[in-house]
């Protein structure tokens, strides 16, 4: 009884101890859940300029209700200016042109054990780190990720992202 | 020319032993240049090696019967007290802290089918919470159904400032939005 009883004591030490390990490595909790993205998966651009003063919303973006919120409610029109589907593939970049001259750049870094997509995207000029050198964003299939404010024309540049459109399109 | 994120994150994933082999290998060519990274990697190993060895020791000095001695103690206590609830509390308090072994064996084994399956219990509900997040068998593995939505991992604004914002979406997921103010830029 006496060993039988040992050896359970350190069955429970042992299961303790590799949640434990995990904590060693920092976020590696994080890190160690998700696995590189292994396809290419679509994704879609809309490049959207918004003004303050009276006029139309694009018809297109009115499923975007987001956009009807703050800080996008100061907004009173909004035309969508292009439109690009780009193919995310694991380590290379998708390159989309700006009407500013910027780009934006795209790259699919992980899928995540939830379903969610790692990317990282950068808004500069050729070879300048002017605007966005740098965000990486977690997005779910068909939910996009906004990065707004760019001047344009008198406007306002809103670029949106979304990853994998066809899946929860909405 | 990688971030240092990125750079940290295939770190942990080389600490891990979770990268593809020839990742592994640009990993550690990178590694021969970068004696800071060596040293974070060293630091990990000996972190890991330092726990693993202690929880070891500790368990091989554990006093196991002891522990358990004192275990069934505090399980069998409130059931031996029942009938003194009559008699002063003095009596009580002597008789209290009884050890289990003195207990006849029918109560032990008793007891200790409880303490086994309490263990099993607490072991179950372990497993589940380890293995819940990254099980192929997950609610959320094929899919965005379980969780919507996009947020901010990361962001440099370089010389720039800007604000994160979070605004909810038609189905009340929570939708990220990077704003960065700046000067219309003449296009070159």
């Amino acid at each position: 009884m006496s060993r039988l009883r040992h050896w359970l004591l350190i069955a429970i030490l042992v299961s303790a101890i590799g949640p434990a390990s995990t904590v060693a490595a920092q976020s590696s909790s994080l890190v160690r859940s998700d696995r590189p993205a292994s396809s290419s998966v679509p994704a879609e651009v809309l490049v959207v300029l918004a003004k303050e003063e009276a006029g139309e919303i694009d018809p297109q973006l009115k499923k975007l209700t987001a956009l009807r919120r703050p800080p996008f409610n100061s907004f009173r029109s909004m035309k969508i200016l292009s439109r690009p589907k780009v193919t995310l593939t694991p380590g290379k970049d998708a390159l989309v042109s700006l009407p500013n001259g910027r780009r934006v750049k795209l790259t699919l870094l992980r899928v995540m054990p939830d379903g969610r997509y790692k990317v990282r995207a950068a808004i500069n000029r050729p070879d300048k780190a002017d605007y966005l050198p740098l965000l990486q964003v977690v997005a779910s299939a068909g939910d996009p990720f906004f990065v707004a404010g760019q001047a344009y024309q008198g406007g306002t540049l809103v670029v949106g992202v979304i990853v994998d459109p066809q899946k929860n399109a909405k | 020319m990688q971030s240092p994120k990125a750079q940290d994150e295939q770190l942990q994933l080389l600490f891990d032993g979770e990268l593809a082999p020839e990742e592994e290998a640009v990993v550690r060519r990178r590694l021969e240049g970068s004696e800071e990274e060596l040293a974070q990697l060293g630091q990990w190993e000996q972190l890991r090696a330092a726990m693993k060895s202690a929880s070891a020791e500790w368990a091989g000095e554990l006093d196991s019967d002891t522990l358990f001695a004192r275990i069934e103690a505090e399980i069998g206590a409130p059931a031996e007290a029942t009938p003194l609830e009559s008699q002063p509390p003095q009596e009580a308090v002597i008789v209290k802290p009884t050890p289990l072994r003195a207990v006849p064996g029918r109560q032990e084994r008793r007891v200790w089918a409880a303490v086994a399956t309490g263990f099993a219990a607490a072991a179950a509900v372990l497993l589940a919470v380890v293995a819940w997040p990254s099980g192929p068998s997950g609610p959320s593995v094929d899919g965005a159904s379980a969780v919507r939505g996009s947020e901010v991992v990361e962001v440099d604004f370089g010389s720039n400032t800007g604000t994160i914002f979070e605004v909810e979406g038609g189905a009340g997921e929570s939708l990220a939005v990077v704003w960065i103010d700046e000067e219309e830029v003449a296009i070159p």
